[in-house]
């Protein structure tokens, strides 16, 4: 009985450190790759949402755009990924200088409930956001529907993960780039894209 | 003297030898709280300073704090700060697959193991392999600035490019090492090794149907929890990995603070109750009046206040102690004139009218459509307020609706004045629209008269019954007869049922860091909920989300003896 017991334990405890390795990442371990890159085509939905100015915005001709476009879940009192998502998008957008306005930015709110075109507004002032960053707000089944077109559903804003899309205007493909990653690594891709 | 020359030795040697223990007691044995002020402060200046740096990532200075993060991305304290990640607690969070680790004074300043704390007898259960180093050392001010500014912990582990590397003065650093020393550094008031104490709040006049229907249930929920202590006690006493867990579990008590007499005279009983029995946060509660003598006396004294029922929170972008089910009556001022603005965008600008008396119940919902309108920047609206006595019958319906033909009227008032309204479809002049509240009505949505109902809309801030509300209102009638509770005021129960599954996930998420800073970042940090609340289509939080509910329906009734409700928006109007 002792020695089952003992197995058991075992089995619990090498299963527990498996499981620490493949799942968390905590604040003290340096990853060894910081995000994953694939490319992936979406159909977006017909969906109307409504921008930080409380503007309808038709998102599938607001996306198919010609410029090229970068996309973004978050939501306005996220604690950690989404400040770092936005900040990189701030940085982006100083760094690019006049080539800004070949960018869309957009953030999709995953939190759509709470956040209002004024929480929206305040949100984008905080990171000094310039024109061409828009921030998406919906009902919860028209953000449910597109999260789960670009593979990005959620059932529940505290089990998000860091997810930036980019698409070049005459591409239907997306970049998909999953993991918080620089400003040098975000142009390169940035580049990448619009090279293609 | 030659005698006396090895005594005096010796006695030296004790009496350094003691000096020496006395030292090193004193140098590495003292509390981590209220080490080292910055010179030149205060004890109170240097935790607000350093608070300011934490929470708003403002410099004593008054300049933002800067950081790079991710390498290469600079940010500033209006973009995000310590408090962002490690929350007002400090105790850290965990956000899809990134995991903060904690930064408060108790956890900071002694080394981190990678396994929970237990005794000898229990280590010797764990197989060697798990029995590894230390995650880190206890960190000191000096390796808390090489963590701060370099992101490098104690062991020399490099912290994951998401912890920002902040650019700060040594003067800086110290207010902020002062201040993380200060950070839940020792357990609230209302803990004790075996109690943890609530109070729940009613005041004189609340109907006993609907105290009953608070206090029952909360009461049979604390009582179910400290049955439960005797088993949770059992259980820590067997196996390597049950201590942490089952000795954090607490008994819980509840005291029953109940105001009397003017709510003028409200904080100072708040304050006397609490004199008495100092308790770790209050539960619940029930009100008639303003909740805002009760919030007021948690904000001053930092108690969190989870989850009272009342019509009339305070509404405030920043105030934290208190989470309220929804704004109450304010909401759905909110609710229409969110709506209205949507309307207006394409039929054009139209007069309004809000109609209300000098009652909370009016003053309430027209303060809220009134801030929400202002912010539109939409022309104002009339205000056409009633005395509390002053009667409205079917003549005043009649000179409102002539003296404003094609208006759209905003009408917070009860079920009585409406019933009277039936005579305007007759007159020939009827509104643009009639808005009224469901929750002025008692949700008898019946005495709107059948012929003003195809211009009627109604605010409806709660789950509609189509979306499955009476199946979870079953399940709490179901539990309250388990529990020999009569049913007295459902929703109200129904409310308290929900309050009962937050705790639980809370106190358990919570292990034995009883914060009450840390109580509310874990309930902030709770996933949305959508099917143990019957009254709401779906509770959410979030880091300083204060109101749960954040919707309201607007609906009209169709005619006919069983009316239905119609949506006519979205659960949240944007």
């Amino acid at each position: 009985m002792k020695n089952i017991n003992n197995g058991a334990f075992h089995l619990l405890a090498w299963s527990c450190i498996i499981l620490f390795f493949l799942t968390g990442n905590a604040a003290g371990s340096e990853p060894k790759q910081r995000y994953t890159r694939t490319v992936e085509k979406y159909t977006v939905p017909d969906v109307t949402l409504i921008n930080q100015n409380g503007s309808k915005i038709r998102l599938r001709s607001f996306l198919n755009s010609d410029r090229t476009v970068i996309l973004d879940f978050i939501y306005g009192t996220c604690t950690t990924i989404c400040p770092i998502l936005s900040a990189g998008y701030a940085n982006l957008q100083n760094k690019l200088g006049a080539d800004s306005a070949k960018v869309r930015l957009v953030s999709i709110s995953i939190d759509p409930e709470h956040d209002t075109p004024e929480v929206m507004k305040s949100y984008l002032k905080r990171y000094n956001a310039k024109s061409g960053w828009d921030f998406l707000t919906g009902s919860r089944e028209d953000i449910n529907a597109v999260m789960k077109a670009f593979d990005a559903y959620v059932l529940n804003k505290m089990s998000h993960y860091p997810l930036t899309l980019l698409r070049a205007p005459d591409n239907d493909r997306w970049v998909r780039i999953y993991g918080l990653i620089s400003t040098s690594d975000f142009m390169t891709e940035y580049q990448r894209v619009f090279r293609r | 003297m030659k005698c006396l020359l090895p005594r005096l030795t010796s006695l030296l040697f004790t009496i350094f030898k003691r000096a020496l223990l006395l030292w090193f007691v004193l140098s590495c044995n003292l509390p981590a709280v209220g080490a080292d002020i910055p010179s030149g402060l205060t004890w109170e200046e240097a935790l607000k300073m350093g608070e300011r740096i934490y929470r708003e990532g403002i410099l004593p200075s008054g300049e933002h704090l800067q950081a790079i993060v991710q390498d290469d991305i600079p940010v500033d304290g209006t973009m995000f700060t310590c408090v962002s990640c490690h929350l007002r607690s400090g105790l850290g969070s965990v956000e899809g697959r990134v995991i903060t680790l904690p930064a408060n004074g108790k956890l900071l300043f002694k080394p981190l193991s990678r396994l929970p704390e237990m005794a000898g007898s229990r280590k010797k259960m764990i197989p060697g392999y798990l029995k590894s180093s230390d995650r880190r050392p206890a960190y000191t001010d000096e390796t808390l600035a090489a963590a701060v500014r370099m992101g490098v912990d104690p062991a020399g582990r490099r912290f994951n490019a998401a912890m920002p590397k902040y650019l700060l003065s040594d003067r800086d650093m110290e207010i902020l090492a002062f201040y993380l020393r200060n950070l839940s550094a020792s357990p609230s008031p209302g803990v004790t090794d075996s109690t943890l104490s609530f109070a729940t709040v009613y005041t004189e006049g609340v109907g006993s149907a609907d105290l009953e229907a608070m206090l029952a249930p909360l009461e049979a929920y604390i009582l179910d929890r400290t049955k439960q202590a005797g088993y949770h006690k059992l259980k820590a006493g067997s196996g390597p990995f049950a201590e942490e867990m089952d000795l954090s579990y607490r008994r819980l008590s509840l005291a029953r603070w109940m105001l009397k007499g003017p709510p003028e005279t409200w904080q100072s009983q708040l304050e006397d109750y609490y004199r008495q029995e100092p308790v770790f946060a209050l539960l619940g509660g029930i009100s008639g009046h303003a909740w805002k003598p009760v919030h007021d006396f948690c904000e001053r004294n930092r108690i969190p206040c989870i989850l009272p029922i009342t019509d009339f929170p305070v509404v405030s972008d920043a105030d934290w102690y208190t989470l309220y089910f929804s704004k109450g009556l304010y909401q759905e001022g909110e609710a229409v004139a969110r709506y209205l603005r949507r309307i207006m965008e394409t039929a054009g600008n139209m007069p309004v009218i809000q109609v209300y008396r000098k009652t909370a119940e009016g003053t309430s919902p027209a303060k809220g459509f009134k801030e929400t309108w202002e912010r539109f920047g939409l022309p104002p609206a009339e205000d056409r307020i009633l005395n509390s006595e002053e009667p409205v019958t079917g003549d005043f319906w009649e000179g409102l609706i002539s003296m404003h033909r094609g208006a759209i009227i905003i009408s917070w008032l009860g079920s009585r004045d409406i019933s009277s309204a039936e005579g305007i479809a007759l007159s020939g002049e009827k509104p643009h629209m009639l808005f009224v509240s469901s929750s002025l009505l008692d949700k008898d949505l019946n005495t709107i008269p059948e012929n003003i109902r195809s211009f009627t809309y109604i605010t409806y801030p709660y789950r509609l019954p189509q979306e499955g509300r009476d199946d979870i209102y079953f399940l709490v009638k179901s539990w309250l007869k388990v529990k020999n509770i009569p049913v007295t005021n459902l929703e109200i129960s129904s409310s308290i049922y929900f309050l009962g599954w937050v705790l639980t996930d809370a106190l358990m998420h919570m292990k034995q860091h009883y914060y009450r800073d840390y109580f509310l970042d874990v309930i902030d940090m709770m996933r949305d909920q959508t099917h143990l609340v019957a009254n709401y289509p779906r509770l959410s939080f979030g880091q300083g989300q204060r109101f749960a509910s954040k919707g309201c329906y607007i609906v009209q009734l169709t005619e006919g003896q069983k009316p239905e409700l119609i949506k006519r928006s979205d659960w949240v109007i944007h």
